[in-house]
C-alpha cells in the first residue's frame, strides 16, 4: 500500500493538471455549440433532425424491406443508434481537434486533453438533446419511459469515458497519420454493422459459427449500447452484470486511449 | 518560489526528414526499407542559466539563433530534448498574439477563453474584462467575431488580455513591431509597470534600444548556443560584433 504511493500520485498527476483547467473545456464546449448552432438556420434542431431522418432510413430499409422482426422498430433502433452516434462522432469530431488547435498549442502548455475531452462533451450535450424527441416517440409508439430511464445517467458517464477513450487514442495517432481519417471512416462504418444497433443482440447469439459469435461478443462497444436499449426498448434497468461488462469495456478503453496519448503528447508539436 | 526560470544544460533537437513520412500507406511501406530518413538539428544546447524572480532578463540573437525555441521551452510548449527546464509560476505568453484567437467567437468571448487558457475562472476574468476592452481601445468592435478585425486590432486584443492575467512570468517575443507608435510607446508603459510590479520578464527583440531600456541582463543566442550573459550594453555589443555588423559604420559606410 505504501509502495503504491507515488505511483499511484504519478498516475493521478495529469489529472488533477485537467481539473485545474475543467473551465477551459466548458468554454470549448461552449465555443462548438456556439459557433455550430450559430451557423445554421435550423440551429439545434440540425441535432435533433439527424438522428430522426436516419431512422426513417433505416426503419424503411431494415423494418419494411428486410424485416428484421422487431416490433416498434424506430424506438429499438433510436435506442442504439443514439449511443452509437456520440461514440462515431466522437471519434470523427476529435480525429483533427488537436491539429486545429495547434495555434492554442503551441502558445500556451495546457494539458492537450482537454482538447479531444471537450469534443466528447459537446457531442455529448447533443446526445442529451436528442434524448427529449426518443422520449416522445417511444410514448406514441407505445413504449412509454418509465423509471428504467433513471439508469440512463450512469449508462451516460459510461458511455461518455468509452468515447473519451476512443477519441484520446484517435486525436493522437492522427497527429503522425494524416491519412488515419480514412481508416477512420472505414472503421466505424464496418464496427457500426457489428454492433447490434440494426439488429437484437440475440441475433449475434443465434450464429452458427462458434468463432464468429465469440468474435463478434467481443466487441466493446456492445455492452455500451445494450445499456441504452434495455431500459429505453425492453423497459428494464440493466443489471450488476450488464453494467459490470459495460464499465470494464469502457473503462479499458479509456486506459488504453489515455497512455497512448500521454506517451505522444510531447511530440504532438513536431509533427504538425 | 513563483517568477523563476532555471534552464541546465537544456538542448533542443529538431528532426529534419528528407522525405516525411506523415501517412500510413507511407509508414507501411517504410517497414520495408531500413534508411534513416531525418537528420538531427540541434536549435538550442548546452543553455544553463537562472532567473530570480522580478528579474527582466533579455533575449537576443541573430535570425535562426534559437531565440524563439529556448522561449517557447520556457513558456512550456516545447519540452527539452535533453537537460532540464523548471518553471514556478504563471506563465503569460505574448507570442504569436493572434493565434490564440478564436476567429468566429467576438472578442469579448475570445477574452474568456484566452483567460480560462490561462487557467482564469470566469469569475476572474469578468473582473479584468472592463480594463482589458479599454486597453485594447476596441470599443464596441469588441462584439464583432473577430476574424472581421485588423491585424493591429488582433495585436491590441492580445496585448491587452496577455498584459491583464496578472502574470508572474511575461514572455515577450516581438509583439511589439505590430501596431502604430503610440500603442507600441503605450504597451512598452504597461510592460514597464508590470515589470514595476515584481514580474519576472523574459523580453525578445530585433530592437537594441527597447532591450538595453527594459532589461537587467541580456542573454545572447548564436547558433543555438548561449555565447553571452551579463550586462545589457557588453551584451549588444558582443552581439554586433558576433554579427559583424553596428548600425554606426553601416551608415559611415554608405555616406
Amino acid at each position: 500500500m505504501v509502495a503504491a504511493g507515488p505511483g499511484v500520485t504519478a498516475l493521478a498527476a495529469p489529472f488533477t493538471a485537467l481539473w485545474r483547467f475543467r473551465e477551459l473545456v466548458g468554454l470549448l464546449v461552449a465555443r462548438d455549440l456556439k459557433v455550430r448552432y450559430k451557423r445554421s438556420v435550423l440551429g439545434m434542431g440540425w441535432t435533433l433532425l439527424n438522428p430522426l431522418l436516419q431512422m426513417l432510413v433505416y426503419t424503411l430499409v431494415f423494418s419494411t424491406i428486410m424485416k428484421v422482426g422487431v416490433a416498434q422498430f424506430p424506438v429499438f433502433l433510436l435506442a442504439g443508434l443514439l449511443p452509437w452516434t456520440l461514440i462515431s462522432v466522437s471519434v470523427t469530431g476529435a480525429a483533427h481537434c488537436l491539429i486545429n488547435n495547434q495555434g492554442l498549442i503551441r502558445k500556451v502548455a495546457v494539458p492537450q486533453m482537454v482538447y479531444p475531452l471537450s469534443v466528447v462533451a459537446s457531442k455529448l450535450v447533443d446526445l442529451l438533446l436528442s434524448l427529449l424527441p426518443l422520449a416522445l416517440l417511444a410514448l406514441a409508439l407505445g413504449r412509454p419511459p418509465s423509471l428504467a430511464w433513471l439508469s440512463l445517467v450512469p449508462t451516460l458517464a459510461l458511455a461518455a469515458i468509452f468515447s473519451a477513450g476512443l477519441a484520446l487514442l484517435f486525436a493522437s495517432l492522427t497527429v503522425f497519420y494524416r491519412d488515419m481519417r480514412h481508416l477512420i471512416d472505414i472503421l466505424m462504418q464496418v464496427w457500426f454493422y457489428v454492433t447490434p444497433v440494426l439488429y437484437p443482440l440475440s441475433f449475434l447469439e443465434k450464429l452458427p459459427y462458434r468463432w464468429l459469435r465469440g468474435a463478434m461478443l467481443l466487441n466493446p462497444a456492445t455492452p455500451v449500447v445494450r445499456l441504452f436499449q434495455l431500459p429505453i426498448y425492453e423497459g428494464r434497468a440493466p443489471g450488476a452484470a450488464e453494467f459490470g461488462q459495460a464499465a470494464v469495456a469502457a473503462f479499458g478503453v479509456l486506459v488504453v486511449g489515455v497512455l497512448v496519448f500521454l506517451r505522444h503528447e510531447d511530440d504532438h508539436i513536431h509533427h504538425f | 518560489m513563483p517568477g523563476t526560470i532555471s534552464f541546465s544544460d537544456a538542448g533542443m533537437s529538431f528532426r529534419l526528414y528528407r522525405e516525411r513520412v506523415d501517412t500510413l500507406k507511407e509508414a507501411a511501406l517504410g517497414l520495408f526499407q531500413h534508411r534513416k530518413r531525418y537528420e538531427e538539428f540541434w536549435a538550442l544546447r548546452h543553455a544553463s542559466f537562472d532567473v530570480r524572480a522580478g528579474e527582466s532578463l533579455g533575449l537576443i540573437g541573430h535570425n535562426g539563433s534559437g531565440k524563439s525555441t529556448l522561449l517557447k521551452m520556457a513558456a512550456g510548449v516545447l519540452k527539452p530534448t535533453e537537460g532540464k527546464v523548471q518553471v514556478e509560476g504563471r506563465i503569460s505568453p505574448m507570442i504569436e498574439l493572434a493565434a490564440g484567437f478564436d476567429p468566429d467567437l467576438t472578442g469579448r468571448d475570445n477574452i474568456f477563453l484566452n483567460g480560462a487558457l490561462m487557467g482564469h475562472s470566469k469569475r476572474e476574468m469578468t473582473a479584468k474584462l472592463g480594463r482589458i476592452i479599454e486597453f485594447s481601445e476596441l470599443g464596441d468592435f469588441i462584439d464583432q467575431p473577430v476574424k472581421n478585425y485588423s491585424s493591429g486590432m488582433y495585436a491590441r486584443l492580445g496585448f491587452a488580455i496577455a498584459a491583464d492575467v496578472d502574470p508572474e512570468i511575461l514572455i515577450i517575443d516581438e509583439v511589439l513591431a505590430v501596431g502604430d507608435e503610440r500603442f507600441q510607446a503605450k504597451c512598452m508603459e504597461r510592460i514597464q509597470s508590470i515589470r514595476k510590479g515584481g514580474c519576472t520578464i523574459f523580453y525578445v527583440s530585433h530592437g537594441m534600444g527597447s532591450v538595453q531600456s527594459l532589461c537587467d541582463r541580456v542573454l545572447v543566442l548564436h547558433h543555438g548556443a548561449l555565447v553571452f550573459d551579463g550586462e545589457p550594453a557588453a551584451a549588444v555589443e558582443r552581439y554586433r560584433e558576433l554579427q559583424g555588423f553596428t548600425p554606426d559604420t553601416a551608415q559611415a559606410r554608405t555616406a
